[in-house]
C-alpha cells in the first residue's frame, strides 16, 4: 500500500511538473484587435460563451440603438449568428484567445434571434437567445398621448 | 517495471502539450472543418490485478449540421465505441446518437423530431471529454442513468424569459426485458433500432440559467417499458436533479437520480420462466454523487489544469419487491481523485484513481488507475 502512494505521488507529481513546465512557455493571451472602423456604440454589451449557453441570453434595446456586443468564450470556439436582415456572423475565439466585436443597428422593432454558429457540442443546437428591439420612449409616449 | 510502463505512457501522453507549449506555435491557428467531433483514449489499470490493464480508444465521434433554411436545422452525432464493430461478436458499438430536425419558431417554443439524447442529467446531453472530470464519466451517469441514452422521438424545446430552458419529448420506451441487477437500465435503450412503440415514454428537462455561474437541472423519464414481454404492465419512471457550479477558480457538481420500476417481481418472475435465470431487477435504484473541483491556472491562459475530487453513491437494489433480496454487492460507492490538464481548451490530459467500494463483505469493489486523452475539434 506504502508502494501505491509513493507510485501515485510520482505520478501526479509528473503531471503537476509537466503542466508547470507547460505553461511556463504560454504566452499571454491576445485580445484581437478590428482594423475596420465600426460605429461608435449607443451600448455595449459583454456576452459570455459557453456550452451550451449564450450570458446573457436575453438582450432588450430601443430602436435606432448602435449595439456593440464583445463576445468571449469560456471553453471552446462559437459562433454568434443573429438571424434576420444583414445575417451577422462572427466567429468566438476559443478560451484564453481574445474576443469577438458584432454591431448590431436595432433599426426595426422586433424580436431577432442569435444562436451558436459552429458546432460547439452534443447540445450545440440549444445556443441561442433574442435581442428584443423595442419602440423607442419618445415613440412609446407619442402613442400613449394618441390613445 | 509496470510503474516503468506507466510512467512511458504518460510521458508519450504528455509530450504532445510540452511540445506545443515550449514551441509557442499554434496560439491563434485553431481551424475546423465542416465536421466537428471528438474522440478518447483510456488507459485503465486495476490495482488489485484482477484483470489485465486495457488500452482503449473508447469513443470516435462526428457531429454535422446543416441549415436547411433560417428555421429548419439538422443536427447528427455518430458514434463508434471501442474502435471495432464486427458482426455477431462482442465488441464495440457503432451508434447514430443523435440525428434530428429542429423547426424553430419563437424562443419559447420550437419542433424537434428524429433520433434525440434523453434529456436526463449533466452528462447525457453534456457529455465532450474536455467537458467533464474524470476519464470515465461519473458512475451515477453510466450505471443509474444509463449514458448515452438516444432513442427516437419527438417534441418541443425553448427558452422562457432567459432564465428557463426546457425539453419535452416523446420517445420510444425503454426495453424492461434488457434491466439488471447490477446496472439497472443500462443496456435497456431501443436506441431508435425498429423500437417497438406500443406506448411512449413521456420525457423531459427544465434548467434554470438565470445566475451566471450557476445552472440548475431537474429531468424525468416515465414509460411503460413492456416492449419484448408485452403482457406485462412495467411502468418506469426515473428522476434526476442537478446542479452545476463554477466561481473563480472553483467548480463543482452534484446530481441525484432515482429509478422506478412498477411490477419489478412480474418482470423477475416472467424472466425467469423464459431464461431460467431471475434478473433480480429491484423496484427502485438510485445514485447521487457531488465533485469538487479547483483550477490551479489563471482562466485567461490557454492551458488549464483542474484537480478534483468526487464520491458517488449507487445503489441498483435500492429497493426490492417481495420475493427478491437485496443484492449488496450492487450497493456501491466510490472515490475518485485526480487531474485534468488542458494544453488547449479542446485537449485534455486525465489522470485519476479511482476506489469503488460495496455493501458486500465477500466481494470487493475495483480500484483502478486510470489515464486518458480526449479532444474535441
Amino acid at each position: 500500500m506504502v508502494v501505491l502512494i509513493m507510485r501515485l505521488k510520482v505520478i501526479v507529481c509528473s503531471v503537476i511538473l509537466c503542466g508547470a513546465l507547460a505553461c511556463a512557455a504560454v504566452r499571454p493571451a491576445t485580445v484581437q484587435e478590428t482594423t475596420t472602423p465600426r460605429p461608435e456604440p449607443d451600448r455595449v454589451v459583454h456576452v459570455i460563451a459557453e456550452r451550451f449557453l449564450f450570458t446573457p441570453s436575453q438582450i432588450t434595446v430601443e430602436v435606432g440603438t448602435t449595439l456593440e456586443i464583445r463576445l468571449t468564450s469560456e471553453d471552446t470556439d462559437h459562433g454568434f449568428r443573429i438571424v434576420g436582415p444583414g445575417d451577422i456572423n462572427v466567429a468566438i475565439p476559443k478560451r484564453g484567445r481574445g474576443e469577438a466585436i458584432a454591431t448590431f443597428e436595432a433599426t426595426e422593432p422586433g424580436e431577432y434571434r442569435f444562436e451558436c454558429s459552429r458546432v460547439c457540442g452534443a447540445g450545440h443546437n440549444y445556443m441561442n437567445g433574442v435581442i428584443r428591439v423595442t419602440p423607442s420612449s419618445t415613440e412609446r409616449a407619442a402613442s400613449g398621448g394618441s390613445r | 517495471m509496470r510503474f516503468f510502463q506507466t510512467g512511458l505512457l504518460l510521458a508519450a501522453l504528455l509530450s504532445p502539450g510540452v511540445a506545443e507549449a515550449q514551441s509557442g506555435a499554434g496560439q491563434n491557428t485553431s481551424q475546423t472543418g465542416p465536421i466537428s467531433g471528438y474522440m478518447e483514449m483510456h488507459f485503465n489499470r486495476p490495482i488489485d490485478d484482477v484483470a489485465p490493464p486495457v488500452l482503449d480508444f473508447h469513443r470516435f465521434v462526428l457531429l454535422v449540421s446543416h441549415r436547411f433554411s433560417d428555421r429548419i436545422h439538422f443536427f447528427g452525432e455518430l458514434e463508434i465505441e471501442h474502435a471495432l464493430v464486427e458482426g455477431l461478436e462482442v465488441g464495440g458499438e457503432l451508434e447514430v446518437e443523435q440525428a434530428y430536425l429542429d423547426m424553430l419558431v419563437r424562443p419559447e417554443l420550437n419542433f424537434r423530431a428524429g433520433m434525440l439524447l434523453a434529456p436526463m442529467g449533466i452528462i447525457n446531453e453534456r457529455h465532450e471529454p474536455p467537458t467533464f472530470y474524470g476519464v470515465e464519466r461519473p458512475f451515477v451517469d453510466t450505471v443509474i442513468i444509463p449514458t448515452t441514452w438516444f432513442d427516437v422521438g419527438a417534441g418541443i424545446h425553448g427558452t422562457i424569459g432567459g432564465k428557463l430552458r426546457y425539453r419535452l419529448y416523446v420517445m420510444a420506451p425503454l426495453d424492461s426485458v434488457a434491466f439488471s441487477a447490477e446496472e439497472g437500465f443500462r443496456d435497456a435503450a431501443q436506441s431508435g433500432s425498429e423500437a417497438q412503440v406500443r406506448s411512449v415514454a413521456l420525457t423531459g428537462r427544465a434548467e434554470y440559467v438565470a445566475i451566471r455561474g450557476l445552472q440548475l437541472g431537474a429531468s424525468f423519464w416515465r414509460g411503460n417499458s413492456s416492449v419484448t414481454l408485452n403482457r406485462l404492465e412495467t411502468p418506469t419512471g426515473m428522476i434526476v436533479a442537478d446542479a452545476r457550479f463554477t466561481r473563480g477558480p472553483f467548480e463543482g457538481r452534484a446530481e441525484y437520480a432515482h429509478g422506478f420500476v412498477d411490477g419489478a417481481a412480474e418482470l423477475n418472475g416472467a424472466v425467469f420462466r423464459l431464461t431460467g435465470v431471475d434478473p433480480n431487477v429491484a423496484r427502485q435504484i438510485r445514485g447521487f454523487y457531488f465533485e469538487g473541483a479547483y483550477h490551479l491556472l489563471p482562466r485567461n491562459h490557454l492551458h488549464d489544469l483542474g484537480v478534483f475530487l468526487r464520491y458517488e453513491n449507487f445503489d441498483t437494489q435500492f429497493r426490492m419487491d417481495d420475493g427478491n433480496v437485496e443484492l449488496l454487492e450492487f450497493d456501491r460507492d466510490a472515490w475518485v481523485v485526480g487531474a485534468n490538464y488542458w494544453l488547449d481548451p479542446d485537449v485534455v490530459l486525465k489522470v485519476d484513481y479511482s476506489h469503488v467500494g460495496s455493501q458486500s463483505q465477500v466481494i470487493p469493489g475495483p480500484r483502478t488507475f486510470n489515464l486518458g486523452i480526449g479532444w474535441w475539434f
